[in-house]
């Protein structure tokens, strides 16, 4: 009988084997070798070990009894030291084994980052069975564990861990868990998910250290971040072992190459698992490993057969946690997204689609139909005929048409629609017929999408299926990715802390994966108004003049305009524009309607230098370009104007320096008039303050643009401290509430007046928490963006393509 | 895993019995009185109010009743409990949404010998707390169980309570340091399992079966998946976790067994969405006679369901 020597009993190499005795249990005599003191277990099933939700026996595929069935020589806790192909023999510690054949499975290590400190004792991989009982032992101690790495196998050991009573904090280098499998929406449910189950996790953590003395005691971040440690989890990654084989002489690559029948350049050496490299691929995931075990096993019998790469799905094992990806869903040209989301039941189910073909999905909360997913993906299945119906999966193929209408009235009368008040279809229908015809009265009667908002379509088509004709609709949603208009979304990102552009995606039930160029400036503006110190600015979010600081003109070049601080400005001002102009070729100087100077025609990759220079002059962007606060206009006041009454020129020196680099839903223009001759035009202004012997008269939502609008007197004071005091909460109340393209002329006639007058004149304390939450917003948000981006972001500014192709926005 | 089965002197759990609602009264709908007729027959004549007994106190209260001593208590089949020995009961009402569909009673008998625990946890404050329990001998773990608190995610109630999910736990107490392990172990319970109770008033609470070896609740443990958000629209349910002193590990990662509604046990607690308490039963795995299944609902609709066999 021919000798089969297999080093490494792993779960390939023991499918193999079970393929070959199967198949001829008579063909070898078996000897295996395994580094570990056991045979094969199911080591995709440790996590489970590690929660005590499974016993270490259960996972065990192979026992002693199997091995002595099938006649294998087992050589456990065995180390195999070398290979000596030209006698054909392994060389172990206790002597030489020879072989007419030879499988090396010497599967993987997990990867450590070299970081000071990984070397301590309390440092553990999650690989092996050692690794689960040192795992074990320390959680026996009610300890704090730290998981680096937020994929897989991290999240398991986390979740393991837990249950196993311990606090763990995970730390993931990428802005989302799992981000080779799930995208970034998948990813933050799972976050969600987790962080319920009490585990603390940080996304874009980058470890700096372990440190302690003779163990673990801390992990130390880049960021400074230290995090207390009984014990730190490695859950990075691994490496292919491939020593064995490369020392043999083997031919390498990453790992030990092998042709489609699992042989290596030696004939005679065949290669399955983790530590082969088959046509430039690795591998981690245990399909395809048994795909290699079955060839690897008739390649020994001598029969024929093909290993072929496979499409793989990905599931985590965590208990109560169900998610599902598999395929490509990176972003592409060409491709096209269908989104399905639940956010009562935390449902989000995503189909990638190219030529009419599935080409990646990714679910959470809802994997039932998984399988038949996969299947498309694998076949190429043309999906062009069931499209409309797609993502609700193989019950809803082959029927006639859905039509939600008929589905809604069709619902029995204890449906419940408003999963958050628990309202039923009957309570609503009899609200409706007692005289709640509207959306706002249904709320008013029965709370019935009065929180969440998101069965606000469903209410609405029982409002239509019961009133018929007499029901009209409510006010349009943003755009196509959501029913929700622009004050419920406002509403719904307070109610709810909604404090990322996934959690509002999610939670609010976006139709598109992450939004599109209408939602997203003022889902991003929103987001930064509410939470400013949480949430972080997306530029990509921005129109293209927010992205690169300056107006695009219409032949793709840019103007550039600095600030002057209440239209006063000096000679040496003067002087630094007048050598900027000259330095850039500026064609164009213009004075400006509200008092500045604005050089026209810059050319995009002159933008930070001639930033540079301006701001080496003393200046800062005058955010000519934004939606934020434009300018204050001022007249000279008392200083030279002999019909002055108050200084209307500091002023309007205050205001701006108080409100300049806030984001607004629109730009904000400001004026002071020293007196009523009112020279600063501050009556047609979105703030205008008109100083009067008695002190100051604001105004607010005047117009002077495609509408025409005189302010309307917000409050008389006598203090130049109110009149700051006022102007700056009535800005933040603006922010605040104000739909996102809103002037506030626009808003205040929305609201009225009065509700305006309320909350920013008569209610002292809102007043001051206004201008309070305006300060906090300050502190992030008041920099000056020319000197940002000139000193770390110039090559963004240096053209990859001919900006005159692009439209200006 | 391929051991003998153990034989108890006398199981931990006796008796159980499901009683359903008929309008404003809850009657007898079946059960496993083990033999103790005249127990049986007197309950087959029995009925309770809301709020009567202590079928009647689960229903009115919402949540499940432990009740350790029945002298002098408003349990009503005193004289019958004490005659078959039997001396502590727990009362689990099965709710679907705020509708009641059954109640599940079990009953115990103490002595110096049965061990085991059937724990009521409920949220306070933002942990789990011991609501009540019944221990049977296990005294110390008692005490300890009442000096214990379960954060959300942690041990085999934070657990259940984070995933909303029965979870059974292995090997209580020799060595993966379930939270309580030390004094589990002491004890000699061995495995656990946890279900998330539903409660029409919406609040949390997670009930504990922690089954000892020597007399333990019982020999087969099976927790089936039946949210459509695993199993689809089809009205069926696929076994998520199971162990068995015969047969070993019943879960299969690749190939998990999968039933539809009305077939055998399991699938008769899915086509009823009532529990099932069943004696002598046809069509159970080998070697076994007696099983209780038991539906979790999450809202309206069945989520999981729990069996365990005898």
């Amino acid at each position: 009988m021919q000798k089969l020597v297999v080093i490494g009993a792993g779960m390939a190499s023991g499918r193999m084997l079970e393929h070959m005795f199967e198949a001829d249990p008579q063909a070898y005599e078996v000897t295996l070798f395994n580094a570990e003191p056991r045979g094969n277990y199911n080591r995709i099933m440790l996590s489970p070990v590690l929660s005590g939700e499974k016993s270490y026996e259960e996972i065990v595929t192979h026992d002693d009894a199997w091995y002595a069935d099938n006649a294998v020589t087992c050589r456990f806790g065995e180390r195999i030291t070398g290979i000596d192909r030209d006698r054909k023999v392994v060389i172990s510690e206790k002597g030489e084994t020879p072989y007419d054949k030879l499988v090396i499975g010497t599967g993987s290590a997990p990867f450590i980052i070299p970081c000071p400190g990984h070397d301590l004792p309390g440092v553990v991989a999650f690989r092996d069975l050692e690794d689960v009982d040192a795992m074990k032992t320390a959680a026996g101690s009610d300890g704090r564990a730290v998981v680096i790495g937020g994929g897989l196998l991290g999240l398991e050991a986390a979740a393991a861990l837990r249950l196993q009573g311990m606090e763990v904090t995970v730390l993931h280098l990428m802005g989302h868990l799992m981000e080779r499998q799930l995208d970034e929406a998948a990813g933050y449910l799972l976050k969600k998910d987790l962080e319920g189950r009490g585990i603390t996790v940080l996304t874009g953590a980058s470890t700096k250290a372990i440190m302690g003395e003779g163990r673990v005691e801390k992990v130390v971040l880049e960021d400074g971040t230290v995090i207390p440690a009984d014990i730190v989890v490695m859950a990075v990654g691994i490496r292919p072992s491939v020593a064995l084989g490369q020392a043999a002489g083997l031919e390498m690559g990453r790992a030990i190459k092998v042709d489609a029948q699992m042989v290596t350049s030696d004939p005679d050496v065949l290669a399955v698992g983790e530590c082969v490299e088959f046509d430039g691929n690795l591998f981690g995931l245990v399909a395809p490993l048994y795909d290699q075990a079955r060839v690897a096993a008739k390649t020994l019998l001598g029969e024929d057969d093909v290993f072929r790469m496979r499409e793989l799905s990905t599931k985590l094992k965590v208990t109560g946690c169900d998610l599902f990806s598999a395929g490509d869903f990176a972003d592409g040209e060409g491709r096209e997204d269908i989104v399905f989301r639940d956010p009562g039941r935390g449902i989000y189910k995503r189909l990638v689609i190219e030529d009419d073909v599935v080409l990646g999905a990714v679910f959470y909360g809802d994997t039932a139909d998984s399988n038949w997913y996969f299947g498309l993906i694998k076949d190429k299945t043309d999906i062009s005929e069931m499209r409309d119906t797609l993502i609700f999966g193989p019950a809803y193929q082959g029927g006639a048409q859905v039509d939600p209408m008929a589905a809604v009235a069709a619902l029995p009368p204890d449906a419940e629609i408003c999963g958050c008040n628990g309202v039923c279809k009957s309570t609503i229908t009899e609200a409706i017929g007692a005289g709640a015809t509207d959306l706002g009265s249904l709320r008013a009667t029965t709370k019935a999408s009065a929180s969440c908002g998101t069965c606000t379509g469903l209410v609405e088509q029982l409002l239509a299926v019961t009133l018929g004709e007499d029901f009209r609709s409510k006010e349009a949603g943003i755009c196509g990715c959501t029913d929700l208009t622009h004050e419920e979304v406002r509403r719904l990102i307070k109610a709810r802390e909604l404090k990322s552009q996934t959690a509002v995606w999610q939670e609010l039930g976006w139709k598109t994966v992450d939004g599109c160029h209408v939602c997203r400036p003022a889902i991003n503006f929103y987001l930064l108004a509410d939470w400013p110190l949480e949430y972080q600015d997306d530029l990509q979010s921005r129109f293209i003049n927010e992205r690169k600081h300056a107006n695009i003109q219409k032949d793709g070049t840019f103007s550039v305009m600095p600030r002057m601080w209440g239209g006063i400005t000096n000679p040496a001002e003067l002087r630094a524009i007048a050598d900027a102009a000259d330095k850039y070729n500026v064609p164009t100087v213009k004075v400006t309607g509200g008092q500045r100077i604005d050089l026209l025609g810059v050319k995009s990759e002159d933008l930070p230098h001639i930033w540079a220079d301006l701001n080496a002059a003393g200046m800062v962007s005058g955010h000519a370009y934004s939606k934020g606060l434009r300018t204050v206009k001022t007249c000279v006041g008392t200083d030279h104007c002999r019909f002055g009454t108050q200084d209307s020129t500091g002023l309007g020196i205050k205001l701006e320096k108080a409100l300049w680099g806030s984001w607004t839903p629109h730009k904000v223009k400001l004026a002071v008039s020293g007196c009523p001759r009112n020279c600063a035009e501050a009556t047609c202004k979105d703030v205008g303050v008109i100083c009067v012997d008695s002190g100051y008269q604001i105004g607010v939502a005047g117009a002077a643009g495609m509408d025409v609008k005189e302010t309307e007197r917000l409050a008389d004071v006598p203090t130049e401290q109110e009149a700051i005091d006022l102007t700056i909460a009535f800005v933040q109340l603006y922010r605040e509430n104000a739909k996102y393209l809103d002037r506030p002329y626009k808003w205040v006639a929305k609201v009225g007046l009065d509700w305006v007058k309320e909350r920013v004149v008569h209610d002292l304390d809102n007043r001051a928490a206004l201008i309070e939450r305006f300060a906090i917003s300050q502190s992030v948000y008041q920099k000056d963006p020319w000197a940002e981006h000139a000193a770390t972001k110039t090559d963004a500014y240096t053209p990859l393509s001919d900006f005159r192709l692009e439209a200006a926005e | 895993m391929d051991t003998a089965v153990e034989q108890a002197t006398r199981p931990f759990i006796e008796v159980t019995e499901i009683w359903r609602p008929e309008g404003d009264t809850l009657v007898q709908a079946g059960g496993n009185y083990g033999g103790l007729d005249a127990f049986e027959a007197i309950s087959g004549h029995t009925s309770f109010k809301k709020g009567e007994g202590l079928p009647g106190k689960a229903w009115a209260e919402g949540r499940p009743v432990v009740l350790k001593a029945f002298d002098g208590s408003y349990f009503k089949r005193t004289e019958a409990a004490k005659e078959a020995g039997l001396t502590a009961a727990v009362a689990i009402p099965v709710f679907a949404g705020e509708e009641l569909k059954a109640v599940l009673v079990v009953l115990c008998s103490d002595d110096d010998i049965r061990t085991g625990a059937i724990e009521l946890w409920s949220e306070k404050d933002g942990y789990l707390m011991l609501d009540d329990g019944y221990y049977g001998a296990a005294k110390h773990f008692e005490w300890v169980s009442q000096h214990t608190h379960f954060p959300k995610g942690q041990g085999l109630p934070g657990g259940v309570w984070a995933s909303q999910t029965p979870i059974l736990m292995r090997d209580l107490g020799s060595g993966y340091r379930f939270i309580r392990s030390e004094s589990a172990g002491k004890a000699g319970l061995t495995t656990g399992l946890g279900l998330p109770i539903a409660r029409p008033d919406g609040e949390n609470s997670v009930l504990t079966l922690l089954s000892a070896r020597g007399t333990p609740i019982a020999h087969r443990f099976e927790i089936w998946d039946a949210r459509a958000a695993k199993v689809g629209s089809a009205n069926s349910a696929v076994m998520i976790d199971g162990i068995c002193d015969r047969e070993g590990p019943l879960w299969s990662e690749d190939n998990p067994r999968r039933i539809s509604a009305w077939q055998g046990p399991i699938g008769q607690v899915l086509g009823s969405g009532l529990p099932v308490a069943q004696k002598s039963a046809p069509g159970l795995p080998a070697g076994y006679s007696d099983v209780v299944g038991l539906p979790i609902y999450r809202g309206s609709a069945i989520a999981h369901i729990v069996a365990w066999y005898s």
